[in-house]
C-alpha cells in the first residue's frame, strides 16, 4: 500500500504530518518530500509525525525519519513521533533510535508541552 | 487457539518494486492466516520485517536495466519454521553481509545489519550471476 501523507496545523501551532500505509522503501520519498515542504514553509517547523496510520516500517522509511529529523533540527525546530505500532517500536528498538526520538503513545500525548 | 503446522508454500516472481513489497508482505498474510497466528505475532512479525529488509535490497538491485530474469521468490513454512528464498540479478552482495549497524545519524545501510539480528539464519551465495539469498526463521 502506497504511503499517503496529510498535513495539518494544530491548535498551538505544531505541524502534526499524519502518514497512512507503508513507510518502506516505495514510501519513504513521499514522506521526504512532505517534510521537505514543511520546513520550507515554517521558519522553526515544530512537526509531529503521527505514525498511527502506518502499517510496517523498514530500514529505508527509517531513514526518511533520520532525514527529518536533520532537516527540522538545522532549522533549528523539534521532531516527536506518534504512535507507532507495535512493528515500528520494535524497529526503533533493534536499531536503539528510541534513543534518538522520543515516541509518544497518542498525538494528543505529543502536543502536551510541545 | 493453537497454530496449524501443516506445510505452506507460496512462490511468485515480479520484477516492480512497489508490486514485489506488496506480494512479499502478501505472502506473510497469507502465511498467518494458513496457520492460524494472529496479527501482531511476533516471531512472524520480525520475519516479516527481515524479509521486507532483504526483499527491498534485492527489489532495488537485483533486476538491473537490461535484465530479462525476473526476481524469483518462495516462501515455505514447514515444522514450526519458516524459510524464503529470494534470487536475483544484481551485482554480488558479499561485501555487504557484515555491515555493522550504522550511526544514528546515518539514513541509510542498516537492513542486512538488522536482518541478521532478526533472523536464525540468513544465508547468501553467488551462483553464476545470480544472488540467492535463505532467509530462516523458527516462529
Amino acid at each position: 500500500m502506497a504511503l499517503e501523507v496529510q498535513t495539518h496545523q494544530a491548535d498551538n501551532g505544531v505541524t502534526v504530518v499524519a502518514a497512512t500505509g507503508r513507510l518502506d522503501v516505495s514510501g519513504a520519498p513521499t514522506l521526504r518530500e512532505a517534510i521537505g515542504e514543511v520546513v520550507n514553509t515554517d521558519g522553526t517547523p515544530r512537526v509531529i509525525i503521527d505514525m498511527g496510520g502506518i502499517s510496517f516500517v523498514d530500514s529505508t522509511g527509517l531513514g526518511s525519519v533520520i532525514a527529518a529529523l536533520k532537516q527540522i533540527r538545522n532549522s533549528q525546530g523539534e521532531l516527536r513521533l506518534a504512535a507507532p505500532n507495535q512493528q515500528a517500536r520494535v524497529v526503533l528498538e533493534l536499531t536503539t533510535l528510541d534513543r534518538v526520538f522520543p515516541y509518544y503513545a497518542t498525538v494528543e500525548e505529543a502536543l502536551t508541552g510541545f | 487457539m493453537g497454530t496449524n503446522h501443516e506445510p505452506f508454500e507460496f512462490h511468485a516472481t515480479f520484477a516492480d518494486l512497489e508490486e514485489g513489497l506488496d506480494v512479499l508482505h502478501r505472502s506473510v498474510d497469507d502465511l498467518r492466516e494458513a496457520t492460524g497466528r494472529k496479527f501482531g505475532d511476533r516471531p512472524l512479525m520480525l520475519f516479516e520485517t527481515a524479509l521486507a529488509e532483504i526483499g527491498g535490497n534485492v527489489l532495488t538491485h537485483g533486476y538491473p536495466p537490461g535484465t530479462t530474469r525476473p526476481i524469483e521468490y518462495k516462501l515455505r513454512y514447514e515444522g514450526g519454521s519458516v524459510v524464503a528464498w529470494l534470487s536475483d540479478s544484481g551485482p554480488p552482495a558479499h561485501e555487504h553481509l557484515s555491515n555493522p549497524m550504522p550511526a544514528h545519524s546515518s539514513e541509510a545501510g542498516r537492513g542486512i545489519a538488522m536482518a541478521r539480528k532478526l533472523l536464525d539464519e540468513l544465508g547468501y551465495e553467488r551462483d553464476g550471476q545470480v544472488n540467492r539469498w535463505r532467509l530462516v526463521k523458527r516462529l
